[in-house]
């Protein structure tokens, strides 16, 4: 068998590198443990929906210890109010937040409060080896704008399943697993009690180094295949195809993500002509500074934003 | 005209099963009252409670920020 692999030193340098790969059997009982379900299409949202905002923002980190660190924000700008009419409504607010977060390997709390009261909470408990509790609430003044989402994951070897528990008798439950070392596949189903809503989705994810696919299909109606290059170390670009079959509803989006030395710049662009784009520069250690822009020419609603983050 | 049967036998029925399941129909009354009552406390608790929680849980890790560190902008 050595022997096949001596090729004369005048053949290409990979061939033997290449005979050796597809020597390697696929141990299917050792694969590796898939991603969870919820950020299956984690590639391509990082590049495709960066963070746009419109108006001013100012985020300041401090450390008080490696674990432990306070942040306080301003935002000063239009906030978009959801209308029912084809017209965008935006009323300038400006709040200030106040955020702690404690981070430890088995706990993590994370709590930013707004100066209208409204408290977003996020904890993430490891209570065995394999099995996480996270819950996340959004608590406001104002009744029945409330709401709570526990979740139960289960980490196995080569799956994950997850069962969750939201108010309004919400009950969802989700399960991936891993079928070959690049494949998994993945199911959820979700019961709504308060709107009478339920429904089941299926999910695959094939993943090599350079490349992610994706695909959903959910019975709420979404179908959204995506799939993500990475051209390099410093370039990927992502493309996304979202098509909703009870509305008739269909986005395609095509997005670019340099991470580059100093900064980061991410852009997309829509076939709804929504042109987007996003950079974080890096100016000195622990500053960063933000520009956001986003152009819909078809609503004609441009939003243009920047904002400082201090700290890390 | 079929309304107002249904209604009559509606009212019978109620009057004959109120007697019977009285007690079973108030535990569960109760039952979900005090569970109600539960979470209304605790999502009360939450609000107030959750950021001076992280704040005492992070004052009392390893290595221990002094209360200064707390309130300075630096």
């Amino acid at each position: 068998m050595a022997t096949a692999l001596n090729v004369p030193p005048t053949a290409p340098v990979t061939t033997p590198q290449q005979m050796k790969k597809e020597e390697e059997k696929v141990d299917y009982l050792n694969l590796p443990c898939p991603i969870p379900y919820e950020e299956i299409h984690r590639e391509a949202l990082m590049s495709l929906k960066p963070e746009l905002f419109e108006g001013m923002r100012f985020d300041f980190n401090k450390g008080l210890s490696p674990k432990f660190s306070l942040s306080h924000s301003v935002f000063m700008g239009p906030m978009e109010i959801p209308s029912q009419s084809s017209e965008t409504i935006k009323i300038p607010t400006a709040h200030y937040e106040f955020g702690a977060n404690f981070i430890d390997p088995k706990l993590m709390l994370f709590g930013r409060i707004l100066t209208d009261g409204r408290l977003n909470a996020r904890l993430k408990c490891d209570l065995t080896e394999n099995l996480t509790l996270k819950a996340n609430a959004q608590l406001s003044s104002e009744p029945h704008m409330s709401h709570g989402m526990a979740t139960f994951d289960y980490k196995g070897k080569d799956y994950r399943s997850q069962f969750q528990l939201g108010n309004g008798a919400l009950f969802g439950a989700n399960y991936i697993q891993s079928v070959t070392p690049h494949l998994s596949f993945g199911g959820e189903v979700f019961w709504a009690g308060q709107h009478r809503k339920s429904g089941i989705g299926y999910a695959a994810r094939y993943n090599t180094e350079k490349m992610v696919a994706t695909g959903q299909v959910a019975s709420t109606g979404l179908v959204a295949l995506s799939y993500v290059q990475k051209v390099s170390e410093k370039v990927s670009l992502a493309s996304d195809f979202m098509y909703n079959y009870m509305s008739r509803d269909v986005t395609a989006s095509f997005g670019y993500d340099y991470i580059l030395r100093q900064c980061r710049l991410r852009g997309k662009i829509d076939s709804n002509g929504v042109a987007a784009a996003f950079l974080e520069e890096r100016l000195n250690m622990g500053l960063n500074f933000i520009l956001s822009a986003e152009l819909d020419h078809s609503k004609k609603d441009y939003k243009f934003g920047f904002g400082l983050t201090v700290g890390e | 005209m079929a309304s107002r049967v249904s209604l009559k036998s509606k009212g019978k029925a109620s009057g004959k099963g109120s007697k019977g399941s009285q007690e079973e129909k108030s535990l569960a009354q109760s039952f979900k009252e005090w569970s109600t009552w539960t979470v209304k406390k605790a999502k009360v608790i939450t609000h107030y409670g959750f950021i001076p929680l992280v704040i005492i849980i992070g004052m009392n890790s390893e290595p221990k920020p002094h209360i200064s560190q707390l309130l300075s902008p630096v």
